[in-house]
């Protein structure tokens, strides 16, 4: 009893975080301590005022239409067999008459299908590159901030590419043949739409590199360079590999170590999974 | 009755997508409501919210079913903030355990002699006014508003937290006493309003 309760104590209680024995306790000690039982009983009224104050934000009416659409838009590629069922049905009720007639709505209305969900994946394409874009901009400029070294620190490629075995669901090969100035500094493990993936880092001069190799059907796009913020961010693919580079080094460099790495992966293509 | 194989698909499909919608949906207040909290502007919180559920959307097949999707779509929410532009700045810094003194007894910085020192009718009042409270937990470091949003605000249990923030339950529970030591001492001195940020 002479033992007050501990803050962490007092903060379990109102969370209501204590087991049986260890509230059974509490409890035994707050019947006799006055001084616990305001103390709980303060924690208890600011818990429930930052629960009150806290929900102080409510979304855009917009927001959530605006996420239902792209929901959308993500699953209309998987549509096609039930619009095409539909064109099915709706030319079944034509007469023998009609069937030419019906022929030309069906093309009409096929290629209408068709643009529209070109359209669509157009739409996906760009927002999906676009979202890339920004995660591998903002993964590159975050490891340019930190102080903290690469995870692995080794400019040995055979030191860097098996640090990854167990870490991804996917191998790789690096170069053994850099661009002139260009230098291999260590690699971290980095998420990527939620999966992993492996960072490279280079050196192109004193301009610093980062190359996210990740393990995605290729979309098919081919290669892209787009401008963010001031970096170049180089899409490309190897097999069953995509890869993307960033740097503010001159694009022509970029694509240098971009190249040594893509073919780097074509004598090794049964290593991966 | 044999599905067609177009058929059958369709039909899982048509199972599938609305789960996640049904869901994520229900999270959007909150993912909105903490995503605005930790950005502290409009435009970013949009943003954040909008890559969270794209991301939680791609990544729904890794996502076990029975397991708490809440705490499945925060996490992705506070990586996809750790991420982003306005959460580099706490990236920066120095850890809020090597400036503060982590201690899992939470004991260290504000000793439990501390906590009340105003009388209880004034500690009331000080919690019936929503404008000192957000002063309040928006002059908390960024760790520590974390917990309270996700522990009061959201209602988590320490071990749903420290899923969320990838950090032991005794972490969780030593920076939830630091908040609510903190926000006790600056409702207890409404003139005073420290930096949110982290020393550099």
């Amino acid at each position: 009893m002479s033992d007050h309760l501990s803050p962490l104590a007092l903060n379990a209680l109102a969370d209501g975080e204590l087991d049986g024995e260890s509230l059974a306790q509490a409890n035994e000690h707050l019947a006799g301590c006055s001084l616990c039982t305001t103390g709980a009983l303060h924690q208890s009224l600011l818990k429930s005022a930052t629960a009150r104050a806290g929900q102080r934000y409510t979304p855009p009416p917009h927001l959530q239409e605006r996420l239902m659409h792209l929901a959308a838009a993500e699953s209309s590629q998987a549509e096609r067999p039930e619009l095409r069922s539909q064109v099915r049905s709706s030319g079944s009720r034509w007469g023998t008459l009609g069937w030419a007639t019906a022929a030309v709505l069906l093309l009409l209305f096929g290629t209408a299908l068709i643009v529209q969900r070109n359209l669509r994946k157009a739409e996906v394409a760009s927002v999906e590159h676009t979202a890339l874009v920004s995660e591998v901009f903002d993964q590159h400029v975050a490891t340019l901030a930190g102080s903290l070294p690469p995870q692995v620190v080794s400019t040995d490629r055979h030191t860097v590419k098996p640090w990854f075995q167990g870490k991804i669901p996917f191998s790789f090969n690096l170069p053994e043949n850099l661009p002139k100035d260009t230098t291999l500094d260590g690699a971290n493990l980095a998420y990527m739409r939620n999966q992993p993936v492996a960072q490279l880092l280079y050196s192109i001069g004193k301009h610093r590199v980062s190359v996210f190799v990740s393990e995605r059907p290729s979309s098919g796009a081919g290669d892209s360079l787009v401008d963010h913020s001031g970096f170049h961010v180089m899409d490309f693919s190897a097999g069953d590999l995509e890869m993307v580079a960033i740097s503010d080094v001159d694009p022509a460099r970029l694509a240098e170590l971009a190249g040594a790495i893509r073919r780097a992966q074509t004598g090794n293509q049964q290593q991966h999974r | 009755m044999t599905l067609l194989r177009w058929k059958r698909e369709t039909q899982e499909r048509s199972h599938q997508t609305p789960v996640f919608e049904e869901l994520a949906v229900p999270c959007l207040a909150s993912l909105y409501n903490v995503a605005f909290w930790l950005s502290r502007n409009a435009a970013d919180a949009e943003d954040l919210v909008q890559e969270t559920f794209l991301k939680a959307l791609r990544g729904f097949s890794s996502f076990q079913p029975g397991s708490n999707f809440k705490a499945w779509i925060f996490r992705i929410l506070r990586n996809t903030y750790l991420t982003s532009r306005s959460g580099l700045a706490a990236r920066r810094t120095v850890a809020l355990e090597e400036e503060l003194g982590e201690h899992e007894s939470g004991t260290a910085l504000y000793p439990e002699g501390a906590i009340d020192r105003e009388t209880p009718e004034l500690n009331l009042i000080r919690l019936n006014d929503r404008a000192a409270l957000h002063a309040a937990m928006e002059s908390l470091p960024a760790p520590l508003l974390e917990v309270i949003l996700l522990c009061d605000v959201e209602e988590m249990k320490y071990r749903e937290a420290a899923a969320v923030l990838e950090i032991p339950i005794g972490t969780v529970m030593s920076r939830i006493a630091r908040a609510r030591t903190a926000l006790r001492r600056l409702l207890s001195s409404p003139t005073r309003t420290p930096s949110r940020e982290f020393r550099a």
